[in-house]
């Protein structure tokens, strides 16, 4: 019983099972405002997306927890207001 | 050398003309001057600087700035610039804490920052210090750095850090306890008024009240924000137009604003701005080799006067940088319009910086332009500058973005880099060692391998076995050490002092911890001759400190003492300041006058080197000032203080590669032996795992002496012949190999206990034969602890002695100091206690037999209360009793009284 629950427990935590810890994760960055897409290379590739509400989603694959922090940190530096970070599912 | 410090980094801005007046925030900064930290944390564009400059400009303290950037990572780089920028408030201030950084041998982070602390305090007047950009600062160890410096801050000196992003320090700590004073986003941010005044007054835009409102609530009070649309709607006439086109649009306020400043601009200023994007610094020369034009400084003096988001970094308008956020926006252009032009401008940059001597500049542009080779090449030339300069980060952080293959080709960065790898990771480095010997030994192919540097190929191979001679030591592989440090002296050239001094200090060493202690004096001295020939004067006086031990370890006590006088005078001649490891010889030498009987004399080097504080001596060395006062507080009898200042040695104890020779564990397994507690030292002799049997070696001959004191006194106790037998042998054993190495100290002490266990099996003759031996070794020295240390059973036997006409003068002289030593109770296990009473324990146990309350004896005894009742509680518990009455009756019992 306990042994199944702490399986279900793990599973659950690496997500679908579709993709190992190897595999990249796929991060959700939403910023206050609309980026201009010329920014795309400076986020290291992340996809930009303009938001109706005037927010922009920036959307990709991060490598590990450093390389997200290192986008976070790309997003301090130029002063815009973060308004949210998510792991989402692969497309 | 050390890395050239750039001036840049170290200007405080001046107050800009055209500014909003912030009277209440410079009052909160005002009174932050009371607390210990002051900490502005908001994002880019929110007026930090801007409002530190104004402040700093009315304040009535002098202030240092020190604008930092990535490469203070570095932690020694960090600690430079910290010292450059303190020495704007006053020439020669941590000159102590620069020279500990010149050091080729790295000194922990914390003396250094001691020493600087100290240095400050010397400051007369109060000053405030501007850490600016502190988040670019990732290193743990900066942190820590930062942390200890608030934590031990001197009063005279204000501490403020402007970040992007909160430090990480223990601020919930200084906030609860009211030492932080802090402005953040939400304080700087313009009030609508500010922004009206900013708009229309500074600004002379004319708007209405609606429009300040729009544009206020658009950028949300963010300055650089509210700049940024100034600047567009100057010499606009449609100013409206702009404010409802930009209050109605989504675009992220830096881009748009961005676009519409630029827009504005000729053609010629927009390429100029986008292809100086990509430097930190920009002066008039360094954009012309960049543009490939001639109007540099024109064009950064223009941009100045218009606003246009440029900073000077001097008085002299010669360097600049852009605004960050500016700078950022504009390189994001530049990517995207003209993506192919990046490298070709950074390898610009990175020629300039080569030709005007800034190397790491040039390393990194040059990175960037992804030039590897011309990074490598760059990188091979200043290799030896940097890590002698000790900026092991910094090298190692350009090693590890060139590719492997540029490594692999270059013999002089691969040994380079594995002598820094091998300092913190062994196995990584000696793999990079392994492949940069078969590049010299020829075994990889000899077409592909690179060098520009023939100069410092010459010494390569050297520097390779001195790597190797590192790594063995640090295994304990002592014969390989020896082998490869050998090798490295027979390979590097004479003209190379500095690699063959670090060659023959790594061999002393070496032979010291093998116990040939004659080899490892003449390398020592050597190594550090050839180190002050290479400039290193930092090192003597360590270096001393080591050959003195060696002298001693060797019993000659005369000439240690003849090093540290000569030493101690030579530092004290040298220099007002007292030059780092000074500290260290007075604690030398209180060894030495302690071992010659002159209690007083050692306390009073004890004491001076005290009054040097921690800054005085080497980190390493700290332990030795607890072990050395431990010593004289045994001598004085008070084995309990001895115990604790022992435990405070082993907190501050720091592995060096000094061999240990007298572990710190077997030190106190002394003073339990001397308590009588007999199970604490065997527990101490199993968990170490020695035996009798042991094969014998240098470094654990202090542990086997101690081991046979466990066994002669455990023979006292219990009796068994085994015990006293396998002591002897042991001893026979040790004797041999200490007369083989020349360690007359150790022959001298494992005499004396070979007398000791003679007495103890009630063979007196033997005894007093090994006796005559020691004294003879002894007396030309002045040895006096060695014996009377040793207690009632050593006096018995000198007064035999003396009976008996051997050394006549010296017995009598050693007799006399024993009567400074209480004789009865200390190390003589009485036999019907268990546990024995300290010399201590018995002396508090006479006072209380004469009625003297606990007041009174801590008041005779020089003894806080508390200590007296602890040991009340430990002579309760030896005796078995559960009153004072009690305990005085037990003890004229026992005969203790």
């Amino acid at each position: 019983m306990t042994a199944r629950k702490r399986r279900g427990a793990m599973s659950g935590k690496s997500g679908s099972g579709t993709h190992g810890p190897n595999q990249p994760m796929v991060y959700e960055i939403r910023v206050n405002g609309h980026l201009d897409r010329r920014w795309t290379d400076w986020f290291g590739g992340m996809t930009i997306t303009l938001e109706e509400n005037g927010d922009t989603l920036l959307t990709g694959p991060v490598v590990d927890q450093a390389a997200l922090y290192g986008l976070l940190r790309k997003v301090r530096d130029l002063g815009m207001p973060l308004i949210s970070a998510t792991r989402v599912e692969p497309p | 050398m050390p890395a050239p410090i750039l001036a840049t980094k170290l200007y405080v801005p001046p107050p800009r003309t055209e500014v909003v007046p912030r009277p209440c925030l410079i009052r909160h900064l005002n009174e932050g001057l009371r607390r210990k930290l002051t900490l502005i944390s908001a994002p880019a564009g929110f007026g930090k600087s801007t409002l530190l400059s104004e402040w700093l400009a009315g304040c009535e303290w002098p202030a240092a700035w020190l604008s930092l950037d990535k490469g203070d990572n570095d932690p020694t780089r960090f600690l430079a610039y910290l010292v450059a920028v303190l020495q704007t408030i006053e020439t020669g201030m941590g000159a102590g804490a620069q020279s500990l950084l010149q050091s080729p041998q790295p000194l922990p982070t914390e003396s250094l920052l001691t020493a600087l602390l100290n240095e400050i305090s010397t400051v007369q007047e109060d000053f405030v210090l501007v850490l600016d950009d502190y988040h670019v600062i990732e290193a743990g160890a900066v942190d820590e750095a930062l942390a200890f410096l608030i934590d031990h801050r001197p009063p005279q000196m204000h501490l403020v850090i402007a970040t992007r992003e909160d430090p990480q320090l223990p601020l919930a700590r200084l906030r609860a306890r009211g030492q932080l004073a802090e402005l953040r986003a939400a304080d700087l941010r313009f009030t609508p008024n500010e922004a009206a005044m900013f708009l229309n007054e500074v600004m002379g835009l004319g708007l209405s009240v609606e429009e300040v409102g729009a544009l206020e609530y658009r950028t949300e009070g963010w300055i650089a924000g509210l700049q940024l649309a100034a600047l567009s709607m100057q010499g606009r006439r449609d100013t409206t137009g702009f404010v409802q086109a930009f209050t109605g649009s989504h675009r992220f306020v830096l881009d748009y604003l961005v676009e519409e400043v630029l827009q504005r601009q000729p053609d010629r200023v927009r390429t100029f701005l986008l292809q100086t994007s990509i430097l930190d610094r920009l002066s008039g020369p360094l954009c012309d080799a960049v543009t490939g034009l001639e109007d540099g400084s024109r064009t950064l003096e223009a941009l100045e006067r218009g606003n246009l988001f440029v900073v000077p970094l001097d008085d002299e308008r010669r360097w600049y940088r852009y605004h960050h956020l500016f700078a950022e926006a504009l390189y994001v252009r530049l990517m995207s319009e003209q993506p192919d032009q990046a490298p070709t401008l950074h390898r610009r940059a990175s020629e300039w910086y080569e030709h005007n001597g800034l190397p790491s500049e040039a390393i990194r542009h040059a990175l960037a332009a992804g030039d590897f080779g011309r990074a490598a090449a760059l990188i091979e030339l200043s290799a030896r500058a940097t890590l002698m300069g000790r900026q092991e980060e910094t090298f190692m952080g350009w090693l590890r973005a060139l590719p492997d293959e540029e490594v692999h080709r270059r013999p002089v960065l691969g040994v380079y880099y594995a002598l820094a790898l091998v300092s913190h990771d062994l196995e990584t480095g000696e793999a990079r060692l392994r492949d940069a010997e078969r590049l010299l030994d020829g075994t990889a192919h000899a077409n592909e391998v690179v060098v520009v540097d023939e100069e410092e190929f010459r010494a390569l191979p050297g520097i390779a076995a001195i790597t190797r001679a590192y790594h063995a030591g640090a295994l304990g592989d002592v014969s390989g050490s020896v082998r490869h440090a050998r090798r490295a002296l027979d390979l590097l050239p004479e003209d190379e002092p500095l690699w063959r001094g670090a060659a023959a200090s790594l061999l002393g060493l070496a032979h010291w911890a093998d116990g040939d202690l004659e080899a490892a004096y003449r390398f020592i001295a050597d190594g550090m001759e050839s180190l002050r020939m290479a400039g290193d004067a930092t090192q003597s006086l360590s270096g001393a400190f080591i050959l003195a031990d060696i002298r001693t370890a060797q019993g000659r006590l005369r000439e240690a003492e003849r090093i540290y006088e000569r030493a101690l005078k030579l530092a004290e001649d040298h220099d007002e300041n007292a030059p780092p490891g000074l500290a260290d010889l007075y604690v030398g030498m209180a060894e030495v006058r302690l071992e010659r009987g002159d209690l007083e004399a050692a306390s009073r080097c004890l004491q001076k080197s005290g009054e040097l504080g921690e800054r005085g001596g080497i980190s390493e060395n700290r332990y030795r000032w607890y072990v050395a006062k431990s010593r004289i507080e045994r001598a004085r009898g008070d084995l309990d203080a001895a115990l604790d200042l022992l435990d405070e040695a082993q907190r501050v104890y720091v592995r060096s590669p000094d061999p240990e020779t007298r572990p710190i564990s077997a030190l106190k397994t002394r003073v339990w032996i001397r308590q009588g507690r007999l199970d604490e030292a065997s527990d101490w002799a199993r968990e170490r795992g020695l035996s009798d049997r042991d094969d014998l070696a240098y470094l654990r001959e202090f542990e086997h002496i101690t081991l046979v004191r466990v066994l002669i006194a455990r023979y006292k106790n219990e009796r068994k012949e085994h015990l006293v037998r396998n002591a002897t042998e042991l001893l026979d054993r040790l004797l041999e190999a200490a007369e083989k190495g020349r360690r007359t100290g150790s022959v001298v002490e494992i005499l004396v206990l070979k007398a000791l266990a003679s007495q103890a099996g009630d063979d007196v003759p033997d005894a007093l034969a090994c006796l005559a031996r020691a004294l003879a070794l002894a007396e030309p020295e002045g040895y006096i602890r060695t014996f009377v240390d040793e207690g009632v059973p050593m006096a018995r036997l000198l007064t035999e002695a003396a009976n008996r006409g051997i050394a006549p003068v010296y017995t009598e002289k050693l007799l006399a100091a024993f009567d400074s030593v209480p004789r009865r109770g200390e190390g003589e296990s009485h036999p019907s206690l268990a546990e024995p009473l300290s010399g201590r324990e018995l002396e508090v146990l006479r006072l209380i037999a004469r009625g003297l309350s606990n007041r009174e004896i801590s008041e005779r005894l020089f003894l806080a209360v508390i200590t007296v009742k602890g040991h009340n509680r430990n002579i309760f518990r030896k005796l078995g009793v559960r009153r004072r009455t009690e305990a005085v009756a037990r003890a004229r019992e026992l005969g203790l009284l």
